[in-house]
């Protein structure tokens, strides 16, 4: 070529022959490029674009931190998984072996079902949300549109001082009134309270245990609760062995299930087979609770539908109820009333004290002394916690309090080698108790102690604040008493309130100690 | 020969095939738009379907014609016949364009079509098939580019100097090639060893599927040859056709006979006896379609009547499809689970492609020198061929 | 030869939780299925691997002695020593590596699928509804491979029911669990011998047939079937074309010449 500096007539001509050379040029490349693939090294392969790659909308092999998942059954009443949200970080795995002590304590190969106490703990850490409860609002929504059914509803302890967070209200808020007045705009025909059953549930499993301590039952001690439908089931897989400990009264969600459909059916004058019995909780085991076989004592259902408290705020928002505005409204008799006793069912710890509270009563016929209103040691979040009070007439009544089932391990390891000097265990699923249960708002992922102890704090705020803290004082439990059951465990009591569980030790292969 | 007008008589009959055609042409359009999964019935459990078994396989066998016939004719010289060589070409490229067209509905990514002709996969039995099938189709076009040539006079003397220069060549390789591509048709199967019927699948698949492709040439020159003489009112070239059955007679024998060794070699005579689905579609196929069409042949009877060896020939023909849909459909059915039927729109393009066959054949037909010229005036013979057989 | 890698399943240590199918279409950024699938289907019927599922997990029920069990079985490619898919490709879309994985490419496929028929387990997905479309399955994740991670499925096991590695060690380590517990396994590695051997094995105490695998595969090769019919192609080419051409050559000598252009006429239509 000639020098650089030419004519614009040469110019001209060099840019037409560039591109004459760049299009030709092109055409060889393509082709060059098509031909020369046979022996690419490296083929392009499709896959492959890296964990997350559309994190940032752009793409990138994000070194995200993958660590699997605990396994979930189709048809698992309690809790489902959407493959789409699930990004395998672990927490779930976590939660389910740190905190449940469930995944990794049995031995491989499974039986013939996925091991799950339903607990819902991994839907609370589960940071995408992936894991949720099973929603049954639909159905809900379905039976209060059904002109012909008589829909209840009954609220448990813990929701009160929980669902005010899915409306922004700070952890803890109690809005026992607004949830009440929420309810009824959902169109639910009574409006009733768990709490009454929580008083009937101390009532019958007080007497049970004093019966025990005064060996009018053969059955062994400690006793141990059976309001918490996890920690039941995690004794079927792990323990069957203590079954005979476990208090024969079935959960206070189940007790008024049972009641709904006999007694307030009865006294209410409606037909029981167009009750729609419903229930609030802050759980999703309750899910599985109300479907066990064992729990058709009315001659129905017990429980038609459980919804956690998640599930009722989606009912509220779908319905456009503006929560926090709602007046403060009270529950509807017969099956309303409560006790402080009641109320602190929602803690770890709770059952135990309004025991306490109760069997003092029941064994003396005296009013418990101030010790009883403020059982410090069993408050709190330890993991086991453990009192002794003395009771005039039978000494001192040794109990432990655990939550989590990890914690409860220990305290049955130690039952299971007799070295256990408690009468009375109270056991909770979930960290914190109800109050943190496995179906309540998701304030914080994954939850905090903080949250917890601002629940906690709520709930005995209330039961100091109600003029009536002891469970016998519940003057419709009395009421209940006089005109349907008689007395705690009469023959009535037994058939509806209480119940036996099975071991499922033949669906797994327990190890005692983690098995990775 | 003076005949300048190209000529297409517009029947009813034949705007029905042309109204078919477009239908197809539609339909393939969509196709290309949406996916296959779209027009067609195809799914992971059945990746090949009518396209694949009915118009490439069996086109691909029915075209089988124009190499049994270029070898009979050209290469052995039977002479007696020529009459019918030049239409069985003609069909064979015909069936060949048909298989070529479908095989481009088929495949996925179609702009890679070239691919195999830069990557050679060669340890593919797809592999030689589509370098057989290309080759071949090049030069079947080349061969009637002799004929193209006769009619369409274009002074164009290098071309038909070269051709007929390298004829001997084109025929030879016109045959090799067939020959390869039809049995790797068979062997296509091959490799799918625990998956199709062991009443089909066979080492010697390849051996049975260009045996048949080859003793089917005769058959269907003779149906090809009955229709076109009843569509142009002409005479059928029985004696062609008769003694063309000693040549598919022997052929079918042998054919039976290699069956039978082979089934009893693997072992799985038996099975073809247990009564199940896929023992009687293999009994169905043998005796109807096998053993019938050898008595009728044998029988001197059946042969020298027209009705005798055109029924005989269908048989055949008929036959060869039937193996071929088994091989592809009833073999494969129990392995691969789950259902497959064409849907509507996977037939009406068959349809329409075979429609195009025909179009293109009475077209082709009508204009350029194929049939033969004495035919239609008497049994008298003229043509060197036909002296020859007397 | 590089050390080709693969991956032991043992069946008995899996526990349905699918980790490996999420992250499968995480990494490899599949559509994931809806959530339908899992919301209202009560443990629906196993799902099949898709052209957006290269793995899956696979439960079946059935009973052992007596006692109701169910085993979980994760089903992928199983990308065989001989792969019988890239074989039969004859545009080389289809490639073993060297290091073990069967990978497409999708630039090559002409889209005939002959691979899906070829393919003796079914692993290969077609993506019917697409104008281009490719065809789909687990691609052993070549790129972590090459970097010394594990594939993605293997890397998220929580209960080390995938063991990732060179594969005669895992041939190795199979064989020494049977030994260790030769009442509990069936004494077979499936993998090791069906179609020539394949990069995945399994390992299982109930026997394969039950799990859904198939016991008709045969311990051959795929491919070495058709090479033993293709490996005559040039030797019949060869050979056909010289008797063809001596027919041609001496029958051409006795045949009378005849004017193949007076012989044949259009037809008249009329």
């Amino acid at each position: 070529m000639k020098d650089g500096a030419s004519g614009p007539d040469n110019n001209s001509v060099t840019r037409r022959s560039f591109l004459k050379m760049a299009s030709s040029m092109g055409l060889l490349a393509g082709l060059t490029g098509a031909l020369a693939g046979c022996d690419d090294k490296n083929p392009k392969h499709p896959g492959g674009n890296g964990w997350l790659p559309n994190q940032y909308n752009a793409a990138g092999n994000f070194p995200a931190q993958v660590r699997g998942r605990v396994p979930i059954d189709l048809d698992n009443p309690s809790i489902m998984r959407d493959n789409q949200k699930c990004v395998l970080c672990g927490q779930c795995l976590e939660t389910c072996e740190n905190i449940e002590s469930v995944y990794g304590y049995y031995s491989l190969p499974i039986v013939d079902e996925t091991i799950c106490i339903h607990c819902g703990q991994c839907s609370m850490a589960c940071p995408t949300e992936a894991i949720s409860e099973r929603d049954d609002t639909d159905k809900v929504f379905k039976a209060l549109d059904d002109q012909n059914k008589f829909v209840l509803v009954q609220t448990a302890p813990a929701t009160r001082v929980a669902l005010g967070e899915e409306f922004g209200l700070p952890p803890g808020a109690w809005v026992q009134g607004q949830q009440v007045a929420a309810l009824r705009r959902l169109g639910f025909d009574a409006v009733l309270d768990t709490n009454f059953t929580a008083d009937l549930t101390i009532m019958e499993e007080g007497t049970e245990l004093i019966k025990r301590i005064k060996g009018e039952v053969k059955m062994p001690l400690p006793q141990f609760t059976s309001c918490s439908p996890g920690w039941i089931k995690f004794c079927e897989y792990f323990y069957p062995d203590l079954l005979p400990n476990m208090s024969s009264c079935k959960s206070p969600q189940q007790m008024f299930g049972a009641l709904a459909k006999t007694y307030y059916a009865k006294a209410r004058g409606i037909d029981p087979a167009s009750i729609v019995s419903v229930s609030i909780m802050p759980c999703t085991a309750k899910k599985f609770e109300c479907n066990r076989p064992e729990m058709n004592d009315s001659g129905y259902k017990d429980v038609d539908y459980v919804l956690t408290t998640r599930e009722l705020a989606r009912m509220i928002k779908k319905n456009k109820i503006d929560f926090t505005s709602l007046p403060e409204e009270k529950y509807d008799p017969i099956m309303g009333e409560e006790t402080g006793g009641a109320v602190i069912f929602g803690a770890t710890g709770g059952v135990m004290e309004a025991a306490a509270r109760a069997a003092y009563f029941l064994i003396t016929g005296q009013e418990p002394p101030a010790l009883f209103l403020n059982l410090t040691p069993v408050r709190g979040l330890d993991g086991v916690k453990e009192a002794a009070v003395d009771i005039p007439g039978v000494g001192t009544l040794r109990v432990a309090v655990c939550h989590g089932m990890a914690n409860g391990r220990k305290v049955l390891d130690a039952v299971r080698t007799g070295k256990a000097p408690w009468h009375f265990v109270e056991f909770m699923t979930c960290p914190g108790g109800c109050i943190a249960g496995g179906g309540q708002p998701r304030t914080a992922v994954p939850p905090t102690d903080a949250i917890r102890e601002q629940r906690l704090a709520s709930l005995y705020k209330a039961d100091a604040s109600l003029p009536k803290r002891k469970s016998y004082e519940n003057a419709e439990v009395a009421a209940l008493y006089q005109n349907f059951l008689e007395h705690p465990m009469s023959e009535l009591a037994e058939e509806l309130l209480h119940t036996e569980y099975h071991s499922r030790a033949n669906k797994l292969h327990p190890l005692l100690f983690k098995a990775v | 020969m003076q005949k300048k007008r190209w000529t297409f008589r517009i029947t009813g009959l034949r705007i029905l095939m042309i109204a078919l055609v477009i239908i197809a042409a539609l339909i393939c359009l969509i196709r290309f738009i949406y996916g296959l999964g779209s027009v067609t019935n195809l799914s992971d459990q059945w990746p090949w379907g009518l396209w694949i078994g009915f118009d490439l396989l069996c086109g691909i066998a029915l075209a089988g014609g124009g190499f049994s016939t270029a070898l009979i004719v050209h290469v052995l010289h039977k002479d007696k016949y020529l009459p019918i060589a030049r239409a069985a070409l003609l069909t064979s490229l015909i069936g060949y364009l048909i298989a070529l067209v479908s095989l481009f509905l088929d495949i996925g990514r179609w702009y890679n079509f070239w691919r195999p002709f830069v990557f050679w996969g060669f340890h593919s039995v797809l592999f030689e098939v589509f370098w057989c099938i290309s080759l071949y189709t090049v030069i079947q076009i080349l061969e009637f580019g002799d004929i193209f040539f006769e009619r369409v006079k274009v002074y164009f003397p290098p071309y038909k100097k070269i051709l007929h220069k390298i004829m001997p060549f084109l025929l030879i390789l016109g045959i090799v090639l067939p020959t390869l591509h039809q049995s790797s048709l068979g062997s296509l199967y091959v490799i799918a060893a625990n998956k199709l019927n062991p009443l089909w699948w066979s080492m010697i698949i390849p051996f049975f599927f260009v045996w048949s492709a080859f003793f089917l040439g005769p058959a269907m020159a003779t149906i090809e040859g009955t229709l076109a003489a009843k569509t142009y009112h002409r005479k059928p070239e029985l004696h062609v056709y008769s003694d063309l059955t000693k040549v598919t007679l022997w052929m079918l024998i042998i054919y039976l006979i290699v069956k039978v060794i082979d089934l009893s070699y693997r072992g799985v005579f038996s099975s073809a006896f247990n009564g199940s689905f896929e023992s009687n579609m293999f009994l169905f196929e043998m005796i109807g379609f096998v053993i019938l069409p050898i008595i009728m042949y044998a029988a001197p009877g059946i042969r020298t009547k027209q009705w005798g060896v055109v029924t005989a020939s269908v048989l055949v023909v008929a036959g060869v499809i039937f193996n071929r849909l088994n091989v592809v459909f009833t073999g494969m059915a129990k392995s691969l689970g789950g259902q497959y039927f064409p849907s509507l729109w996977e037939l009406l393009v068959t349809i329409g492609m075979w429609s195009a066959l025909i179009l293109l054949y009475c077209f082709i037909v009508e204009n350029f020198p194929i049939l033969n010229k004495e035919e239609h005036v008497s049994d008298r013979r003229v043509s060197s061929g036909a002296s020859i057989r007397a | 030869m590089t050390s080709k890698m693969g991956a032991l399943v043992d069946v008995t240590r899996c526990i349905g939780c699918e980790s490996c199918k999420v992250a499968c279409s995480l990494y490899n950024g599949l559509k994931p299925e809806q959530m339908q699938e899992s919301k209202t289907t009560p443990a629906s019927e196993n799902v099949e691997l898709a052209v957006s599922r290269w793995t899956v997990v696979q439960s079946h029920k059935f009973e052992k002695n007596g006692e109701q069990i169910r085993r979980f079985v994760k089903r992928q490619c199983f990308h065989c020593q001989e792969p019988a898919c890239a074989s039969a490709c004859f545009a080389k879309a289809m490639q073993k590596t060297p290091a073990g994985p069967v990978v497409y490419n999708e630039n090559l496929c002409v889209g005939c699928r002959y691979c899906m028929i070829a393919c003796p387990f079914e692993v290969l997905k077609f993506e019917w509804d697409k104008p281009f479309p490719r065809v789909l399955k687990c691609q052993m994740c070549p790129d972590r491979i090459e970097e010394g991670q594990m594939p993605a499925c293997a890397s998220v096991c929580p209960t080390g029911a995938i063991t990732f590695g060179e594969r005669e060690k895992l041939v190795e380590e199979a064989k020494k669990r049977l030994a260790e517990k030769p009442n509990f396994y069936v004494n077979h590695i499936y993998g090791l011998k069906e179609v020539g051997g394949t990069s995945w094995l399994y390992i299982s105490d109930v026997p394969f047939g039950e799990l859904g695998f198939r016991t008709d595969a045969p311990e051959k090769a795929l491919p070495e079937y058709t090479w033993e019919v293709l490996k005559w192609t040039p030797a019949i080419f060869v050979g056909w074309g010289a008797i063809l051409t001596g027919l041609y050559l001496y029958n051409k000598r006795r045949a009378a010449a005849h004017d193949e252009e007076e012989m044949y006429a259009p037809v008249d239509p009329d």
